[in-house]
C-alpha cells in the first residue's frame, strides 16, 4: 500500500499536475463564488479539457474543482444572500443574518475552515471503505449490479427530493433517454428515427452541458444586472473567534462527516440533499433550535461540514461499482469510459496508483483549501461584481465548442440544445434535473444486468433474490421505497399494540 | 416558464404512451420473451402513471401558479432573449460549416450581448476578442476540427 501512495505522490509532484491543481482550484472558486454557476456545470464544461489530459491528471482537474466551488459556494450565500450553487442553500439564511449583525468574517471564517475539516474527514471515509467495498464487489454479478443500479434510481426518488412524484418523472426522462440507439439483446435500433448520429444513443456529455449550462443561461437571460448590495469583508480578520466556536461544535462537525458521507455514498443524492440533512439534524439536536434560520452559527458548522464531506463519499460507488454517488461522479464515470477505463473493483487491482492519487488528490484540494479560500474572499468583491450579461454569452460559447469536440459532431450541438430547452422547462415547473443525468447513466446498468441475468437463467427471477448479496441489495431497495411510509406504519403498530 | 401541473402531468401520460406505441413492432427474443421492447414499455407505462398522478395532485390543490402570459409573451424582454438564444445556437449550427468557427462565433457572442444591453463598441470588441481565444485554445492548442470557413487561420 505505502508503495502505491509513493507512486501516486511522485505522479502528483510532477509541474504538470501542480498547475492543474492550481488553475482547477481557481476555476472551481470562480464558479462556485459567481451564483447561478454550479459545480456540475462546471464539471461538464471541465470534460473536452480531460481530453487532452492524462487519465490521472482528469481525476485531479474534477476533484480539486468540486471542492472549492462547493465552498465558494458559501460566499455570495453569505455575502448577497444567494447560495453559488445549490449546495450552500440550506444555510444561506443564517448565514446573511449573521452578516447583517456585522459577523460575515466568522461566517466566512467558519465557511472555510468546516468545508476542509469536512472535505478532509471524507477522504478519510473513502480511503477506508472504497478498498473494503471493493473486496466485496468482486463477488458481484448480473444480479447484484441490477440491484445495485435499482438502489441508486430509488435513492433518487426517495430520498434526494421533496417531491418524489416529480423526481420519478425525471428519472424516467433519462432512462427513456438511455434506450435510444441499438438495444443490448438483438441490436435493434430504438427510438433513432431513422439518424445514425442516434445509433450510438443520445451523447451523455453534450445532455449534461445542456442541462446545467444551457438551462441556466436561459433562466439569465430574463436580466441584464443582477445588482445586489455586496457586503465588503475584511479577509485577514476571517480565523479570529473560528478557532473557539468550532471548538465548541466538535461533535457536530463529526455528526455532520458522517451524515454528509453517507448521503454521498448513497447513490443519487448529492452534496445539496446532504446540507438539508445535516442542517435538519443539527436543529433536531441543538440547544437552541429556536435560533435556526434567523442568524445561527451551529447549523452553518454542521451543513458546510457536510456538503463537502458528501464529495468524497459520491466517489466511493462511482469508483467501486461504477455506480454514481451524484451528477459530477457521473460525468466522472464518463470521463473513465472516453480513457478506455472501466470504474469498478478491478480498477483497485489494476490501477492502484489511480485510486491513491484520487484519495491524495481529496486531501491536497481541502488543505489548500485554506489559503486559497482566504484569497477568494479577499477578491469576493470583484468576484460577485462580474458582468453577467458578459458572462452568460461567453459561457453559451464554450457550451457550444464543448458539445461540439467530445465528437466533432453538430448532431451534439443539436442535443445540447434540446437538453437546454428541456432542463429549463423542467426546473421552472419544479421538476428536478439531476435525476436525468442518473437515469442516463444507471439506465443501461439496470437493463443490461437484468437483460443478462435473464437470458443466463433463462427467465428465472427468483435468481434476483435467493443469492445472499441479492437478496440484501433487493431488501434495502424495497425499504427505500417504504421509506416515507414507516413512520405512519409504526405509529398504527405502536398504536394497535398499545390498544391490545 | 411556470405551466399548470395539471397540464404537465398530462404532457407525461401522452409522452408515456407515445413510447410504448414507438415499441410495438419491435421484435422479440427466441421463445416469445420481451426483448428490445421489455425496458422501453415498463418506462412508458410508470411515467403514464406518474403523469397521470401529478396531473390528479394539481387538480387537488388548484394550482393557480400558471405564470406564463400566452397574450403578452412576445412583449417579454426574458422571452424575447431566450428565443435570441435559440435561434442563434441553430443559426450556428446552420451557417459554421460555410462561413467559419471565427465569424459566426463572433457574431452570435455580439447578438447575445448585444441583446444584454452590453453597449455595442464594447460588445463587439469582447466577442471578437473572446471568439479568438476560444478559437485559439480549443482548435490550436486542443486540436478541435472547427470550421474553418471563408477566414483561415
Amino acid at each position: 500500500m505505502i508503495d502505491h501512495i509513493l507512486t501516486a505522490l511522485a505522479m502528483l509532484s510532477s509541474w504538470k499536475l501542480l498547475l492543474t491543481i492550481t488553475i482547477c482550484s481557481i476555476y472551481g472558486l470562480f464558479v462556485g463564488a459567481v451564483p447561478g454557476l454550479t459545480a456540475t456545470m462546471a464539471a461538464a464544461l471541465l470534460v473536452p479539457f480531460t481530453f487532452f489530459m492524462d487519465p490521472l491528471q482528469a481525476l485531479v482537474a474534477i476533484v480539486t474543482m468540486e471542492a472549492m466551488a462547493i465552498f465558494a459556494g458559501d460566499i455570495p450565500a453569505a455575502l448577497v444572500r444567494i447560495p453559488g450553487t445549490p449546495s450552500s442553500a440550506a444555510y444561506t439564511d443564517d448565514s446573511y443574518e449573521l452578516t447583517k449583525q456585522g459577523k460575515a468574517e466568522l461566517v466566512l471564517g467558519v465557511d472555510v475552515m468546516t468545508s476542509a475539516i469536512g472535505g478532509l474527514m471524507g477522504a478519510v471515509v473513502l480511503m477506508t471503505s472504497a478498498p473494503l467495498l471493493a473486496e466485496v464487489a468482486l463477488m458481484f454479478t448480473s444480479f447484484e449490479y441490477f440491484w445495485l443500479a435499482a438502489l441508486g434510481l430509488s435513492a433518487t426518488v426517495m430520498i434526494a427530493s421533496t417531491n418524489p412524484l416529480k423526481a420519478g418523472l425525471a428519472l424516467l426522462v433519462g432512462l427513456f433517454f438511455s434506450t435510444v440507439g441499438l438495444d443490448i439483446t438483438l441490436g435493434y435500433p430504438r427510438f433513432t428515427f431513422g439518424s445514425t448520429e442516434l445509433l450510438n444513443g443520445v451523447d451523455f456529455i453534450p445532455a449534461m452541458i445542456g442541462l446545467f449550462g444551457v438551462s441556466e443561461i436561459l433562466r439569465n437571460m430574463a436580466s441584464s444586472h443582477l445588482q445586489y448590495p455586496i457586503t465588503s469583508v475584511k479577509a485577514e480578520k476571517i480565523f479570529s473567534g473560528v478557532a473557539k466556536t468550532l471548538w465548541k461544535y466538535k461533535a457536530n462537525m463529526v455528526r455532520a462527516s458522517a451524515i454528509g458521507t453517507f448521503i454521498g455514498i448513497l447513490p443519487g443524492a448529492g452534496a445539496d440533499i446532504a446540507a438539508w440533512i445535516a442542517y435538519a439534524a443539527s436543529k433536531r439536536f441543538s440547544k437552541e433550535p429556536e435560533k435556526f434560520g434567523k442568524g445561527a452559527i451551529e447549523p452553518i458548522v454542521d451543513a458546510g461540514t457536510a456538503n463537502n464531506a458528501c464529495l468524497a463519499g459520491d466517489w466511493v460507488p462511482a469508483l467501486v461499482f461504477g455506480i454514481p454517488g451524484d451528477s459530477i461522479t457521473a460525468i466522472v464515470i464518463g470521463v473513465l469510459f472516453m480513457k478506455g477505463l472501466r470504474p469498478g473493483p478491478m480498477i483497485f487491482q489494476q490501477q492502484p496508483e489511480l485510486v491513491y492519487a484520487v484519495y491524495i488528490s481529496f486531501i491536497i484540494a481541502n488543505i489548500l483549501m485554506v489559503p486559497f479560500g482566504y484569497l477568494a474572499i479577499k477578491v469576493s468583491g470583484n468576484l460577485l461584481k462580474v458582468p453577467r450579461n458578459i458572462l452568460m454569452p461567453a459561457i453559451l460559447m464554450f457550451c457550444i465548442v464543448g458539445s461540439f469536440a467530445i465528437n466533432n459532431s453538430f448532431f451534439d450541438i443539436g442535443v445540447m440544445l434540446a437538453m437546454g430547452i428541456l432542463g429549463y422547462f423542467f426546473e421552472n415547473n419544479g421538476i428536478p434535473v439531476a435525476p436525468i443525468v442518473l437515469g442516463m447513466v444507471l439506465g443501461p446498468i439496470v437493463e443490461q444486468n437484468f437483460m443478462i441475468s435473464m437470458i443466463k437463467t433463462q427467465w428465472d427471477l427468483t435468481q434476483f433474490f435467493t443469492r445472499p448479496a441479492a437478496a440484501i441489495l433487493a431488501v434495502l431497495t424495497i425499504l427505500t421505497w417504504l421509506a416515507p411510509f414507516l413512520p405512519a406504519l409504526a405509529r398504527r403498530f405502536r398504536s394497535q399494540t398499545a390498544s391490545a | 416558464m411556470k405551466i399548470s401541473d395539471t397540464v404537465v402531468g398530462a404532457g407525461f401520460v401522452a409522452a408515456g404512451a407515445l413510447i410504448i406505441a414507438g415499441t410495438l413492432n419491435y421484435p422479440t427474443l427466441d421463445g416469445g420473451h420481451p426483448g428490445p421492447s421489455l425496458f422501453p414499455r415498463i418506462l412508458g407505462g410508470m411515467m403514464a402513471v406518474f403523469g397521470g398522478l401529478v396531473s390528479v395532485q394539481g387538480l387537488r390543490v388548484r394550482d393557480a401558479t400558471e405564470d406564463v402570459d400566452w397574450l403578452r409573451l412576445h412583449r417579454s424582454t426574458a422571452f424575447i432573449n431566450a428565443m435570441v438564444v435559440l435561434v442563434g445556437v441553430l443559426a450556428y449550427i446552420l451557417l459554421v460549416e460555410r462561413v467559419g468557427f471565427l465569424l459566426t462565433g463572433a457574431l452570435l457572442l455580439f447578438i447575445v450581448m448585444w441583446r444584454l444591453k452590453v453597449p455595442v463598441v464594447k460588445a463587439v470588441i469582447v466577442a471578437v476578442v473572446f471568439n479568438t481565444i476560444v478559437h485559439f485554445l480549443f482548435a490550436k492548442v486542443m486540436r478541435v476540427p472547427l470550421p474553418m470557413g471563408i477566414l483561415w487561420w
